[in-house]
């Protein structure tokens, strides 16, 4: 940087977390970058004079399907490994803590050697020789603040055992004797203060009871692979419970490493819940994670009330905004080639209004105005691939996308807002009939594979029970005889997409009210055939289906 | 709790959008002086179903925020949450439970108590037991004479009786026993709305039960379990000639494909395609008479089981191996006889 003036912006694929030299010292020519992001990858950058090229990317995927690793918050570099070549160490929000090692320089990346787990994120990482000389450590520190280290020292060196008795040696004797009189005087400390506390609420004069403040650490991120958001929700202390709510209505996604109990209440929508789910943690759970996913056009808030093992007992709320375009992320570039949709809006409104009200309606979006006359931001929908482009500036606004609902609910949501403030909106729109058709175009796959897979399903109970029956299944169908295979992977499929086909007949639902909307027409009446062509959507195919929206 | 998939399958015009709430800035502010107070009584409100609610309140300004409780059994899950809108909050409220059975349950009740608009809470942990029989609300007006009765003997003193009625009912105060030493009190059955009267005085003998109502209702069951029995059988002899006459047709369309016969095998495929549909239907209505069935057995079987609870250890299983023995040999009266008085 010269003068605080931005030399190049780099292109990553997605919101960076954490920055470490390459090797530690920046690579042969001291201009190699490491980067983590906040969903999990790792990724090389060279940077040169003029720009920068990307050396390889480290995706995020685990062994078995569905597992996630979290994002990396710190990385440093040490020899673990005592091969001579200095190895990759990461820390993650999970609490992972990985050793990857450079078989190839940086020509390539690098591979996964050891990995351990602990229940708390990681906040700070660092290779050393620490406890022991001659043994190599890797030194953590956890939120709760627990610092800790994984050695290579084999465990049982000060320990000899003979005839089942087992000796420990005269060092380690008094490292645990001194960390007990420890433990015994911190617990003292903690009873004289709960005391004095106890007094002061019970006194005779107005007692003060005052909610003690612990520090929430959360971070809610939208995850592009499958749509939905993971919200992360970490303590410093033991949680005792954690009450969900939410005044719109959101599906909640099963996370395998949720130890917690989950139990759902009956809600009313007239009381403003739409969703009311406890999680009874276990003992010294800190952290809780929970994957959402929302319904674009359904705009509201997500509470969550943390309430800590504590005493006094107390409880914190975290508010988390659910955006009407929520399950569109930024992307760099615009394809100009598909049909879109555009909407135009001109009024009495600054750069800053209408950047506010930009970010009211999408996520991933600085909250300060760019500088410049105009802003331009790109996303795309993390369900459909369709793009949205907002290019505006004081005065004026354009909207492009080639999915026509995205184009009504940013109009719905942009003139109760501009209404709110009393600003007059010149709305205009361009709705393209192709773009209808392409939207179909792509949602035709995911229905057809969600279809596929529903009656795939369905067929399976049939199928096994005709399986234990007969000793021979080779008279089934190569067809039937691959879903009697497969049946678990199936089953877990499903079941880890609850509400996948209802979500894709409700989008399409919308884009068949929205492009009728925009003539003017309500075609409300016509839905249930519509959903009767999608439930029969196996025997009939896609032209039906275009033609059913385009007649009038 | 897929009930979501109905509002998801309408995508976004199924229901109003809501407007964004504002956040609030935190203050952690001191609460003096707050305790709650909790209160569960049994309510026949007419605007909702009868249940039993529970009353909270805070003793100054502080309003309620929200209440979980926990426990096992009496919702869909293991914990029911009160939650009302910003804008509504009060300090006192009242939360309605519905327990499904007679059983007592442990409620563990978390409070949370703040102040308007704060994004921290007190919390207030508070443990009740719900008894027993919380869904009988206590009579002060005369109800009429139940047709159906027990009568027993305990070897209990009046006082015990009474102590049992204090805990196993939802009573605001503790019932006293009478001048002589006796005892008469009349619930109503806040689910079914029937009465139940309570009489506590001296001696009876034997263990004697009359349910005139139960026992009909029995009778006619039995009489619907004979009639099912007979439809299935002849709907399996319907199906055995079903089989006997596609294994013929089969056959018969295969010697027409190897003769080259394509009109008749065509013939025999078509009367197999409609032989297809009859068993489809056939199958069908077996499955209801299936289903009828097996309710009806249920009803009997929960009626054993309710005569079966009338007693205690061996006179209860002799009464309930009895009523098995009376309904194979489909002797009615003998079955009345058994539930009445415990003999055959």
């Amino acid at each position: 940087m010269r003068d605080s003036e931005v030399l190049y912006s780099v292109e990553l694929p997605s919101p960076p977390s954490s920055l470490q030299l390459f090797y530690n010292d920046g690579g042969e020519n001291g201009d190699q970058l490491l980067y983590g992001t906040t969903d999990g990858k790792i990724g090389l950058v060279q940077l040169g004079r003029g720009s920068a090229a990307h050396r390889w990317v480290l995706e995020n995927s685990s062994g078995s399907v569905g597992t996630r690793q979290g994002g990396i918050t710190c990385m440093d570099h040490h020899d673990i490994t005592g091969d001579g070549v200095r190895d990759l160490l990461v820390g993650r929000d999970d609490g992972t803590i990985e050793v990857f090692a450079y078989e190839d320089g940086d020509e390539s990346e690098p591979t996964l050697r050891f990995s351990t787990a602990c229940n708390e994120s990681i906040t700070g990482i660092q290779g050393a020789v620490v406890g022991n000389a001659g043994y190599d450590e890797i030194l953590a520190s956890t939120y709760t603040g627990w610092v800790f280290g994984v050695t290579s020292e084999p465990m049982d060196r000060h320990m000899t055992s003979e005839s089942g008795v087992v000796h420990i040696s005269q060092e380690s004797k008094q490292k645990i004797q001194k960390l007990r009189l420890e433990i015994d005087e911190l617990q003292q400390r903690v009873l004289k203060e709960r005391d004095q506390y106890q007094a002061a609420t019970q006194s005779a004069f107005p007692g003060i009871s005052a909610v003690p403040f612990f520090s929430v650490n959360d971070k809610i991120s939208l995850n592009r692979s499958d749509a939905s958001y993971l919200l992360s929700v970490e303590v410093q202390t033991a949680v005792d419970n954690v009450l969900l709510q939410s005044d719109v209505p959101i599906d909640l996604l099963d996370v395998e490493k949720n130890s917690a109990v989950v139990s759902y209440s009956t809600c009313d929508p007239e009381s403003g819940n739409f969703l009311l789910a406890t999680y009874r943690c276990q003992a010294n759970t800190t952290r809780l994670e929970v994957r959402i996913r929302t319904i674009e056009g359904q705009y509201g808030t997500l509470q969550a009330y943390i309430t800590p093992r504590l005493q006094p007992k107390c409880c914190q709320v975290r508010q988390y905004r659910i955006k009407p375009l929520s399950l569109h992320s930024r992307i760099h570039s615009f394809d100009p080639n598909r049909p879109y949709n555009t909407l135009t809006l001109k009024g009495q409104f600054t750069l800053p209004e209408m950047h506010a009200w930009v970010v009211f309606c999408l996520p991933e979006l600085p909250e300060r105005t760019p500088s410049g006359e105009r802003a331009e931001f790109t996303f795309v929908s993390t369900f459909l691939d369709t793009q949205l482009q907002c290019i505006y500036g004081p005065g004026e606004a354009v909207f492009r996308s080639d999915n026509i609902s995205t184009i009504s609910i940013l109009k719905d949501v942009l003139t109760k807002e501009a209404t709110r403030k009393k600003v007059r909106l010149d709305i205009s729109c361009e709705v393209s009939e192709e773009s209808v058709v392409h939207a179909l175009h792509l949602l035709h796959p995911r229905l057809e594979a969600q279809l596929m897979l529903a009656k795939q399903v369905s067929l399976i109970d049939a199928l096994r029970e005709l399986g234990s029956h007969e000793t021979d299944t080779s008279f089934l169908s190569p067809e039937y005889k691959q879903i009697l295979d497969n049946a678990d992977e199936l089953l877990a499929q499903y079941r880890k997409q609850p509400c996948h086909l209802e979500r894709l007949y409700g989008m399409i639902t919308d884009l068949f009210i929205d492009k009728y909307k925009f003539k003017g027409v309500n075609v409300k009446s016509r839905v249930p055939q519509l959903l009767e062509i999608l439930d029969n959507y196996g025997s009939l195919d896609l032209q039906h289906l275009i033609n059913f929206f385009q007649a009038q | 709790m897929r009930r979501i998939s109905e509002w998801a399958r309408l995508g976004k015009y199924s229901l109003a959008n809501r407007q964004q709430q504002e956040t609030k800035l935190e203050l952690s502010q001191p609460i003096r002086n707050c305790r709650l107070v909790l209160q569960l009584t049994g309510n026949e409100e007419n605007s909702k179903p009868p249940h039993v609610e529970i009353a909270l309140a805070t003793t100054n300004d502080t309003v309620i925020r929200a209440v979980i409780i926990f426990a096992e059994g009496i919702f869909e899950g293991e914990s029911h949450v009160f939650h009302p809108r910003e804008n509504s909050l009060t300090s006192n409220i009242r939360v309605p439970l519905y327990p499904p059975k007679d059983v007592p349950v442990d409620l563990h009740i978390k409070t949370m108590v703040g102040y308007k608009g704060s994004l921290h809470y007190h919390v207030f942990e508070l443990t009740r037991q719900l008894p027993r029989f919380s869904m009988y609300a206590l009579c002060t007006t005369s109800v009429n004479q139940p047709q159906g009765f027990v009568k027993f003997k305990l070897n209990e003193r009046v006082a015990r009786i009474v102590m049992w009625i204090n805990s196993s009912f939802l009573l605001l105060e503790d019932m006293q026993a009478n001048s002589n030493g006796g005892l008469e009190v009349s619930f109503l059955s806040l689910r079914s709305s029937l009465p139940l009267i309570i009489e506590v005085s001296s001696a009876c003998d034997i263990v004697e039960a009359d349910f005139p109502g139960e026992l009909e209702q029995l009778g006619s069951v039995l009489e619907r379990v004979e009639e099912y029995h007979a439809t299935r059988q002849r709907l399996s002899a319907e199906m055995a000639d079903h089989s006997g006459v596609i294994r013929t047709l089969v056959v018969r369309a295969e010697d027409a494909r190897l003769m080259s016969d394509m009109q008749s095998m065509r013939q025999w495929y078509g009367e197999l395609y409609n032989l297809n549909k009859d068993l489809i239907s056939g199958y069908k209505i077996r499955c209801n008479n299936h289903q009828e069935l097996l309710s009806c057995l249920k009803q009997v079987n929960q009626t054993i089981q309710k005569a079966g609870r009338l007693r205690v250890g061996k006179s209860k299983t002799v009464v309930v191996s009895a009523c098995r023995q009376a309904i194979k040999s489909n002797n009615i009266n003998a079955l009345t006889k058994i539930i009445r008085s415990g003999t055959t």
